[in-house]
């Protein structure tokens, strides 16, 4: 089967999509921070206590998310060769935006995001305490780590306030009657997604 | 009044451009355009010197013959019109107007502002035939037609083929175009039995041009003379996947 650019933005969308799904769930557990260690932990515990289940699921995620980076990276590829000479002067009738013209470099900030925070948490040292819940506290008292989360949960916005109503549009599976608010669901979705991550590292700073 | 113009000249696909600066004569506020090129034209053909290519026709928005990126924007800065449609009363005395060709791998220089926009027309030859009667006029309203379909059908038909949507588009994409024309065959019964085999030939055509992927951005809806909705993009999205959905092996008859 030839691989065209819709198959590429379709892969694109629905893998992008399923990640979307996957950081909402994050998020809804994530506010268990707040409830205590107790809660969060039990959490964490409960999860692994599917084994294989979750092996699997981990799996998929990682190759949802190399089909993702993967069909972006050709996509982006093309689109250098179909424009390699750029206009001298340039302008946008006000349709693009931030998100739109840094999907793919922030796309890179959040891969690099991705493989720091797997690290940090789920293959960090449980053992000091407090176990998991320990682990997430005291690195977000470090004001570099949440730095660093707050910024990287800026190109999180950024990506997802273009991302989820584009990867509807590649769908194509919305009533064209959606199309007006659809841009503004998912640039409100987006970053309301967004600004619950970044909340977790600074009140854990400054109330836990 | 009078305007300074920085052209993009440039001989050919491979040769070097530069921006060019000209200054228009005095031209009546109610000058369209191209007619105020014409005039700077006059003027250099007069002084034994080279012209400025530019591209037009019909000059009234239906040809989609004309078109350059003028400060940036293509077709310049009126909405819904062609540069053709544009008039001196829309740009103030010494103004100072870059003139660009679209840039896209897909579409080559051929001289200055004029660009070879044929690999639209290998789209549409790749897309094909359609399933009609010829002979006598039929009757009508033989094929009933639902009402919507049909403005959805003819809105996609105003496409002009300029090209504006690639030149606004940051990755030089054509969805809009292809969108257009697959979207105005979908919708109808008379498109209806190639209409598998017609997006998935398009769409092919399109990337073997060498035109980029869509970003749904919106730039080229807003830049099209003719207005054409992105709402297309997501039907030509949605047309092609459901034919990769049906498709057929190809069926091979022997011959006779």
């Amino acid at each position: 089967m030839r691989v065209t650019s819709i198959l590429l933005k379709v892969l694109m969308a629905i893998t992008g999509l399923a990640w979307f799904g996957f950081s909402i769930t994050h998020l809804t557990a994530n506010f268990l921070i707040l409830k205590g260690a107790d809660a969060f932990n039990g959490y964490a515990e409960g999860l692994a206590k599917f084994g294989p289940l979750l092996w699997v699921a981990e799996a998929g995620l990682v190759l949802l998310l190399l089909a993702h980076v993967g069909s972006a990276f050709r996509v982006t590829r093309m689109n250098k060769v179909a424009r390699p000479q750029g206009y001298v002067v340039s302008q946008t009738r006000g349709e693009a935006t931030l998100g739109s013209r840094t999907m793919a470099i922030g796309g890179v900030i959040l891969l690099a995001f991705l493989i720091i925070h797997v690290k940090m948490f789920k293959f960090g040292d449980w053992s000091g305490g407090n176990g998991l819940h320990g682990l997430v506290v005291r690195s977000f008292k470090n004001p570099l780590i949440v730095g660093g989360y707050v910024l990287a949960m800026i190109a999180f916005g950024l990506h997802l306030s273009h991302g989820v109503a584009s990867a509807f549009q590649t769908l194509g599976i919305l009533k064209p009657s959606w199309r007006p608010r659809l841009k503004e669901i998912g640039f409100f979705i987006g970053w309301a997604i967004a600004f619950g991550f970044a909340a977790l590292p600074i009140a854990t700073f400054f109330f836990v | 009044m009078k305007v300074t113009l920085k052209v993009w000249k440039q001989n050919g696909k491979n040769g070097q451009g530069e921006l060019k600066s000209y200054e228009s004569p005095d031209v009546s506020p109610d000058c369209s355009f191209l007619e105020m090129l014409d005039l700077v034209n006059n003027d250099l053909e007069s002084k034994n010197q080279e012209p400025i290519g530019f591209d037009s026709d019909c000059r009234e928005g239906i040809c989609g013959t004309c078109g350059m990126v003028i400060n940036g924007v293509a077709h310049g800065p009126g909405h819904g019109t062609a540069t053709c449609q544009l008039y001196m009363r829309q740009f103030k005395d010494g103004d100072v107007l870059t003139l660009e060709p679209w840039r896209a791998t897909a579409f080559p220089v051929i001289k200055d502002l004029v660009v070879d926009r044929s690999a639209f027309d290998r789209i549409i030859q790749a897309g094909g035939y359609i399933s009609v009667g010829t002979g006598a006029a039929p009757d009508g309203n033989a094929i009933p037609v639902p009402k919507e379909n049909a403005d959805l059908a003819m809105d996609a038909a105003a496409c002009i083929g300029c090209g504006a949507c690639v030149a606004s588009c940051k990755n030089a994409s054509a969805m809009l175009f292809v969108s257009a024309k697959v979207s105005h065959l979908a919708l109808l019964p008379q498109g209806e039995p190639e209409r598998e085999r017609r997006v998935i030939a398009m769409v092919e055509q399109m990337d073997k041009e060498g035109f980029g992927a869509c970003t749904n951005e919106g730039e080229c809806e807003a830049a099209c003379p003719k207005q054409i909705s992105i709402s297309n993009i997501a039907r030509l999205n949605r047309e092609y996947w459901r034919a990769k959905l049906l498709e057929q092996p190809v069926r091979v008859e022997k011959g006779g």
